[in-house]
């Protein structure tokens, strides 16, 4: 059955509380989810009171803390510019990436930050996503074609072009899969929002002489037809992308060339 | 979250392995598509049900038979109950496929709505056919 | 790390470290060639710093008027102020047509015209005719051409069924006795275990040092990972006084705005609303090369024309550019400006300063992507089994400044070379020749030390020294009074990583440990950067001396090399510069005057 309660060493316990610096101004706290393996003990919530003066970003909080409170606090960060994915967290009960998430967009009070949802946590906020990467490759990724490639570039009309809008621009930070309660559920068979985002973004590129087994290969009542047009995935793209609509898409798609 | 690895111990197939599991069905274009012909036709066949309950407690158990045997209403019982549990049928699978992952449980709730369904649907039938037969 | 003598040991024909946008074409290419290929990454293909280039790819291809790639040629070497390799701009702006064609055919989706072709932009520096019109050669995705390239690279590896070790932290080179490179050390950080990966080659695709600096438009990955392990080898790099600093990062936040913007008609203006590039640059105005547009702002600030409460910065106008242009073609940076500056880019101009943004210097190599140095007589002498690419090496293709747009035709024309390279020199799956017994040793010792550092000074704070030297004391504009002090307090801060303190001990993804590695990788150019840009008394392209403010052919006209040991102390050579071209299909571009 699908689990609706934490297994035993998953259960989350209090953890450390970390005071601010006396003379700090704008302090707030952060409840920020730690989870070491080498120990093996439980996962817990550390309590760090921040001086967030001056920290424009929640990435930029996450970084102090680690930088001047806490060293061990292990997170991924790269571009700190919302392109490349890596600081996907749940903040406050979101999916979003850390980096573009402003403080002045946060509500008043505590912030708490967890990894992304229903994902193996490798240590603290970094989650495991071989699965997801692979559920990635196995949509094959890439331009296929069988007509020998022109010279020069192939031909694609601005119109055919703007159909890509929308979906190459996916970072693939998994925000909208693991906020998916179908991914959630199952994960292991179900590609999720952002695997068919990418699956769509093939099947609509005009280049690409493989739509007939792209379709053959989704077809597939866990692969595709587990999502339920829940919305989460829109709702939490940090992107604004619309995964619910690539893959409403996809289904119409379905329908076309059957019925 | 789940501080466990997603793979058993003893689970050494590739990612890949894992997520290609036994191929593409080739299948749930009928199941997506019927539930939404389904849906649609249930639309006009609930409002018409309403409307005939909503008539019937103001007559007596003669006269509600009789509206209820007319051929139009009779017809029109059928094709609610039938697809009405067709649909339900569809939708209970979809729970069921997305909630419960221990297989023989699984496959017996898959089997066994499909049987209720179907029971369900001949004893609706049958007994809209009765009180129609009863009055013509 | 608490079994430390427990290292496996893996074998490939070639070693790829690094997956950005050159480290990937490299492995996908060699995976095409039969060699077995391992790309060892610290991060997730997909998130290495490539994916943030905005504006383009630059290329020849004539699509939106006439176009030459000798004319792309002249303008990479003026650009360059005459301090690139002739040769391998050449070699570069030849193969850039056939390089695009191919990203194109591989998927990449670039904007198109209305006659379904690539669509080209204009960009700095870029001009037709030798200089008289303006080019558009630079080839575009909206403003999100590294995301698209990046992602279609990957998943042209993922194609070709490339072997990736991802979040595998490369520690050091592993060099024999004769100083052959046989293979790299590297820590799995989700395991925590060590892996010697042996190869015929090794290939350094890891990027530039942009994180030695404060304020700068790199990743808080770019930290030059590649040039650390060179030195360390006793290699020398090359030119590391060139630091370009982009003219628009956003003020404060130093996120990148493409200079796109100023491509598709964008412009700068100072607090007086005045457009001050007509005076610095009357024919290219904002489109002038990135370190003369970044002199100019420099001054403009100086001489208290700067916008904002402080006079400090910058204003970028694309309000007239009207919504449609900006929604088509400068999508990202609308969302950029709105995040980081909380700006509405149809309403009001970006608060932009100049920003470090790429490092023309790097580990030098021939135009194979092989890294040389000197031996005996010869000033080219192969490293044998290795190579660099990106920003890591320096070619030279971009000597003392780099056009916008050629950052992402250098990785894949050199990331393509280096797969033809090995697949001319390694025969696949050849027999390992066998390693002594003690050839870890070194890397090993060094990773003990730092593993158990128990110092008094955190990494975050040594890095923070180093970050604020490196930005008041190697700036826009530097003097021997500026470098001096530079070099002082460097050289202080590269001996306080003797006292370094590594907090944590655990052995699954410890951050700390890694971003201690990484700072001592920028120190090691940090130092090289600020002693070149001391000793180089000229002004050249990105290297601005206010004490010495011209070029100086006589005596300059030649790369420096720079050693950093393990002391920090700094030596130098010199390697002159190629002014001879790679065929007679066109002539040496004799130095002249650099004016826009």
């Amino acid at each position: 059955m699908a689990e609706f309660t934490l297994p035993k060493n998953s259960k989350v316990r209090k953890g450390r509380h970390y005071s601010a610096k006396p003379g700090a101004k704008q302090v707030r706290t952060f409840h920020v989810y730690r989870w070491d393996p080498d120990t093996g003990e439980n996962p817990r919530m550390d309590a760090y009171e921040v001086d967030v003066g001056n920290t424009p970003m929640v990435l930029d909080v996450l970084l102090k803390i680690k930088n001047e409170i806490d060293p061990t606090l292990t997170l991924r960060r790269s571009c700190r510019e919302g392109i490349c994915g890596s600081c996907a967290m749940n903040i406050n009960g979101g999916n979003t990436l850390a980096c573009i998430k402003a403080m002045h967009d946060l509500p008043e009070g505590d912030v708490k930050i967890y990894p992304l949802p229903h994902m193996p946590v490798v240590k603290d906020l970094v989650p495991d996503l071989t699965h997801f990467y692979a559920q990635y490759a196995s949509i094959k990724p890439w331009l296929r074609t069988q007509s020998a490639p022109p010279d020069r570039e192939r031909l694609q009309s601005p119109e055919e072009r703007k159909k890509l809008d929308g979906l190459y621009e996916c970072i693939l930070c998994a925000c909208c899969s693991t906020s998916c309660p179908s991914y959630w559920w199952n994960p292991d068979r179900y590609l999720g929002p952002a695997v068919l985002l990418q699956a769509y973004r093939w099947i609509i590129d005009s280049r690409d002489e493989d739509t007939g087994a792209r379709l053959d290969d989704l077809e597939d009542p866990f692969r595709l037809y587990r999502c339920h047009t829940i919305m989460n995935c829109t709702n939490t793209c940090p992107k604004h992308l619309n995964p619910a609509q690539a893959i409403g898409e996809i289904k119409q798609l379905m329908v076309k060339r059957a019925v | 979250m789940s501080a466990q690895p997603r793979q058993a111990p003893h689970d050494m197939r590739t990612p890949l392995k894992r997520v290609r599991g036994l191929g593409s069905a080739k299948s749930g274009l009928g199941h997506w598509w019927w539930e939404r012909v389904t849906a649609l036709a249930l639309v006009p066949l609930c409002l018409w049900f309403v409307w005939l309950v909503l008539r019937l407690p103001h007559l007596d158990f003669a006269s509600a038979h009789l509206v209820v045997a007319t051929p139009v209403n009779t017809l029109l019982l059928i094709l609610f109950t039938t697809i009405g549990f067709w649909h339900g049928q569809l939708g209970l699978q979809a729970i069921i496929e997305d909630y419960v992952h221990t297989r023989w449980i699984e496959l017996v709730l898959l089997v066994a709505i499909k049987f209720l369904a179907v029971i369900g649907a001949l004893a609706c039938a049958l007994a809209a056919l009765d009180i129609w037969l009863a009055v013509y | 790390m608490a079994n430390t003598t427990k290292i496996q040991t893996h074998q490939y024909d070639v070693i790829v470290v690094g997956a950005g946008g050159a480290g990937l074409r490299a492995t996908l290419g060699l995976a095409a060639k039969g060699l077995s290929t391992a790309c060892v990454t610290k991060v997730f293909p997909t998130r290495s710093h490539t994916v943030a280039a905005q504006g383009g790819i630059s290329a020849a291809l004539g699509n939106m008027g006439p176009d030459d790639w000798r004319w792309h040629m002249y303008d990479t070497v003026k650009g360059s102020d005459w301090l690139g390799d002739q040769d391998a701009i050449e070699y570069m702006c030849r193969e850039a047509i056939p390089a695009i064609i191919e990203l194109e055919h591989y998927g990449v989706p670039f904007s198109r015209t209305d006659e379904g072709k690539i669509y080209q932009r204009p960009f700095g520096g870029m001009t037709t005719n030798y200089g008289e019109g303006t080019a558009q050669r630079t080839c575009a995705a909206a403003d999100r051409t590294g995301h698209a390239i990046l992602h279609t690279l990957y998943q042209q590896s993922l194609r070709h069924d490339a072997r990736f070790f991802i979040e595998y932290f490369a520690t050091d080179l592993v060099t024999d006795a004769d100083g052959n490179v046989r293979g790299v050390l590297a820590i799995d950080m989700n395991e925590g275990t060590l892996h010697f990966f042996r190869g015929h080659a090794v290939v350094l695709a890891t990027g530039g040092y942009g994180r030695a600096y404060f304020t700068c438009t790199s990743a808080h990955t770019c930290t030059g990972d590649g040039g650390g392990m060179a030195l360390r080898a006793g290699l020398p790099l090359q030119d590391m006084e060139f630091v370009q600093f982009h003219p628009t990062g956003i003020y404060g936040a130093g996120c990148l705005i493409t200079e796109g913007v100023r491509g598709e008609g964008g412009f700068l203006t100072n607090s007086k609303g005045e457009r001050f590039m007509e005076r610095y640059a009357p024919n290219a105005k904002d489109l002038a090369s990135r370190d003369v547009v970044s002199r100019a702002m420099t001054l403009e600030v100086r001489e208290g024309r700067g916008v904002g409460e402080h006079n400090d910065h910058i204003f970028l106008n694309l309000q007239h550019l009207g919504p449609e242009v900006i929604h088509e073609r400068l999508p990202g940076i609308a969302e950029s400006a709105r995040i980081f500056a909380g700006v509405d880019v149809s309403k009001q101009p970006i608060p932009v300063q100049p920003t470090v943004h790429y490092n023309m210097g790097g580990i030098p190599t021939n135009i194979h992507g092989e890294v040389v140095q000197k031996r005996g007589d010869d000033r080219e002498a192969v490293v044998p089994g290795l190579f660099a690419i990106g920003e890591a090496a320096c070619v030279s293709v971009h000597g003392g400044n780099r056009l916008g747009s050629n950052s992402l035709l250098d990785l894949v024309v050199f990331g393509r070379a280096v797969a033809n390279r090995c697949a001319e020199l390694i025969k696949p799956n050849s027999p390992h020749r066998d390693v002594a017994s003690d050839i870890l040793d070194r890397p090993m010792q060094r990773l003990e030390k730092l593993r158990t550092a128990d110092g008094g000074t955190p990494t975050a704070q040594i890095r923070l020294n180093m970050q604020r030297t490196m930005q008041t004391d190697a700036a826009v504009f530097r003097t021997a009074e500026t470098l001096q002090e530079g070099c002082r307090k460097i050289s202080e801060i590269y001996a306080s990583f003797e006292d370094v303190r590594v907090t944590d001990r655990s052995l699954i993804w410890n951050s700390d440990l890694i971003e201690t590695f990484e700072l001592s990788n920028l120190l090691g150019q940090a130092v090289a950067t600020m002693y070149s840009a001391e000793q180089r008394t000229e002004s050249r392209g990105a290297h601005a001396r206010e004490d010495f403010p011209e070029r100086d052919d006589t005596n300059w006209m030649k790369h420096t090399l720079s050693w950093v040991d393990d002391k920090g102390a700094v030596r130098f050579d010199y390697r002159p510069v190629h002014l001879n071209t790679l065929t007679d299909e066109v002539k040496t571009i004799p130095p002249k005057k650099r004016v826009y």
